[in-house]
C-alpha cells in the first residue's frame, strides 16, 4: 500500500456537524477530490477555538488535516464562502440542509466525485444569490440522481423504450423514469406527472442552475414536482431524508416575516 | 475494552458500560472510573449513587419556563421583581446560568431543551416551542429574546420561532453578533454576553 502523507490540504463544503464529548465535534466534509469524509475538530466548541466559525455546516472552507488513527483531524480551517444569505433565511437554510443531507446519504466515504462537489457548490451559490428554494431543490435531486447512476429516463418509456405521448404520464422510480400507458400496469408505484411538470424536469436535466432559476413555476406545479421527486429520492435512498420534515415544517409557517396570519391570536387582542 | 469479555466480573463490566455512555467519557476513562469506584469506601460510592437518584427524583421541569427546578414554578418564574413582559429563550438550562452571571437581564426565561437539527431529525415538535407559543398567547409578553447559539442550528431555531410568533405581534429580537459564529453560549464570557444582550436586534 502506498504511504499516505501525514498532513494534507483540501477545500471542502461542511455538510454536517456532530458534537463529541465536551468540546470536540465531528464534521462531515464534501471535497472535490476525496469525496465525502468525516474528520474531528478537537476543542472546536471552546470559546477561544480559532477554527470554530470556519467549520459551520454549509460553509465552504480551506482545510488542513492530519491523518489520525481512525478519523483525520482538522489542524486549520479558513472560510472561503460563508453563504451568509442562506443562513439568514429559513427557507434557504432548510433547502440547503436538505441538499447537504442528500449529498451525505447518497455517497460513501472517500469515493471521488468531482461532479457532485460542483453541483453542491452551484446549489449553494445559487441559493446564496436568491434562487427560489423549491425549484433549486428539484434541480439538485435530478442532478444528484444522474451523478449517482440513477438517471431518470424522461425521453421515452423506461420499460419498453416506446414513444411517450404528451399526456399525463407515470413517473415510476422502480422502472427508472417515465412509463407509457401500456406499460403502466406492470411498472411499480409512482406518481402521475402532468405535461408541464415533465417539461420542467427535462429542462432541469439539460441546463445549468442559473438558467433553471429563470423558469416560472407556480405553486401547483411546484407541489406536483416536489411530491413526485420526493418519491423518487426516497426510493433510491431506501429511506426518507430526515431534513425533508423540516422543509415541510418551514413551508407550513405563517407567511413571510412580520406577515399577519390567523394561526396565533393573543387573548388580549381579541378576535 | 480488551479485558472486558474475558476476566472482568459482570458488575464492573456493567458499571464501565454505564460510565461509557456519559458525554466525554471514552472506554479508557470509563474503565478508570469503574475501578476507582471499586476502591473508594462504600459510603462514598453510595453517596454518589444517592446524588444521582436525587437528581432524577427531585429535579423537575418548571411548568412555565421548563427550567430545571426543585419546586414548580421555578425561582425565576416566582420572583415578582423580574420583568414579566420579556422572555429570553435559551437552548438549555446551563445557558440561564451564563446569562444570570452577566447580570444584564431581569426578565423571565424559556428553555427549549435543544435546537432544531434537521439532519439529526430534531424538529419543532421535539423542542418546547409549543409551550412558548402558549406563554405569548397568554398576553403579558411584549418581547422575546432568542439567545440561541450563533450556529446554523441556533440561527435556524431563532428564525423559526420568530416566524411562528410574528402573527402574535410580539417583538422578537436576537442577541447581537458579538458572539463568534458557532460559539456555545455556555462558554461565552460575561462581558461578551452582556454586550450581545444590550445590542440585540429585531429579527
Ligand atoms: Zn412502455
Ligand atoms: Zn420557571
Amino acid at each position: 500500500m502506498p504511504e499516505r502523507p501525514r498532513a494534507y490540504k483540501t477545500e471542502g463544503i461542511i455538510l454536517r456537524r456532530r458534537n463529541l464529548g465536551e468540546a470536540d465535534s465531528i464534521f462531515t466534509v464534501l471535497s472535490p477530490r476525496q469525496g465525502k469524509f468525516d474528520a474531528i475538530a478537537k476543542g472546536v466548541r471552546k470559546p477561544r477555538s480559532r477554527m470554530r466559525g470556519h467549520l459551520e455546516p454549509l460553509t465552504r472552507s480551506r482545510l488542513l488535516l492530519a491523518r489520525g488513527r481512525s478519523l483525520d483531524v482538522f489542524t486549520q480551517a479558513e472560510t472561503i464562502t460563508p453563504y451568509r444569505a442562506i443562513r439568514d433565511d429559513l427557507e434557504r437554510s432548510a433547502t440547503a440542509l436538505y441538499c447537504a443531507e442528500l449529498a451525505d446519504r447518497f455517497t460513501i466515504e472517500h469515493a471521488d466525485n468531482p461532479g457532485l462537489y460542483e453541483l453542491m457548490l452551484a446549489v449553494l451559490e445559487a441559493l446564496d444569490l436568491g434562487a427560489p428554494p423549491g425549484p433549486t431543490a428539484r434541480y439538485f435531486e435530478l442532478q444528484i440522481l444522474s451523478l449517482m447512476g440513477y438517471e431518470l429516463q424522461l425521453d421515452c418509456c423506461a420499460a419498453c423504450r416506446g414513444r411517450l405521448e404528451p399526456v399525463e404520464t407515470l413517473l415510476s422510480p422502480s422502472a427508472g423514469g417515465l412509463v407509457c400507458e401500456r406499460c403502466r400496469a406492470k411498472a411499480g408505484a409512482g406518481r402521475l406527472l402532468g405535461v408541464r411538470a415533465i417539461k420542467v424536469l427535462r429542462y432541469a436535466r439539460n441546463v445549468d442552475i442559473a438558467a433553471f432559476g429563470e423558469v416560472r413555476i407556480d405553486a401547483v406545479l411546484a407541489n406536483e414536482l416536489e411530491v413526485a421527486m420526493a418519491g423518487v429520492v426516497s426510493h433510491f435512498l431506501e429511506r426518507e431524508p430526515r431534513s425533508r420534515h423540516f422543509v415541510e415544517a418551514v413551508a407550513a409557517l405563517p407567511g413571510r416575516p412580520n406577515a399577519l396570519a390567523p394561526e396565533i391570536v393573543r387573548s388580549d387582542q381579541g378576535p | 475494552m480488551a479485558e472486558g469479555a474475558g476476566g472482568t466480573p459482570e458488575p464492573i463490566g456493567r458499571l464501565i458500560d454505564e460510565f461509557h455512555r456519559l458525554p466525554g467519557i471514552g472506554p479508557k476513562s470509563a474503565q478508570r472510573l469503574a475501578y476507582h469506584i471499586l476502591r473508594v469506601p462504600e459510603r462514598d460510592a453510595l453517596a454518589l449513587a444517592e446524588a444521582i437518584g436525587d437528581v432524577k427524583r427531585r429535579i423537575i421541569f418548571c411548568s412555565s419556563c421548563l427550567n430545571i427546578t426543585e419546586s414548580d414554578p421555578c425561582s425565576f418564574c416566582q420572583d415578582q421583581r423580574r420583568d414579566r413582559t420579556i422572555i429570553c429563550v435559551v437552548e438549555q438550562p446551563l445557558d440561564i446560568l451564563a446569562i444570570e452571571r452577566s447580570g444584564s437581564f431581569r426578565g423571565l426565561y424559556h428553555v427549549l431543551h435543544g435546537l432544531l437539527n434537521p439532519m439529526d431529525g430534531v424538529g419543532p415538535e421535539d423542542l418546547h416551542i409549543r409551550e412558548l407559543v402558549e406563554r405569548v398567547r397568554a398576553g403579558e409578553v411584549t418581547e422575546i429574546i432568542m439567545a440561541t447559539n450563533p450556529s446554523l442550528e441556533g440561527e435556524a431555531t431563532a428564525m423559526y420561532v420568530q416566524r411562528l410568533l410574528a402573527p402574535a405581534g410580539v417583538r422578537v429580537t436576537r442577541l447581537a453578533r458579538g458572539l463568534p459564529s458557532g460559539a456555545d453560549l455556555e462558554y461565552a464570557d460575561d462581558i461578551t454576553l452582556a454586550r450581545a444582550l444590550e445590542g440585540r436586534q429585531e429579527l
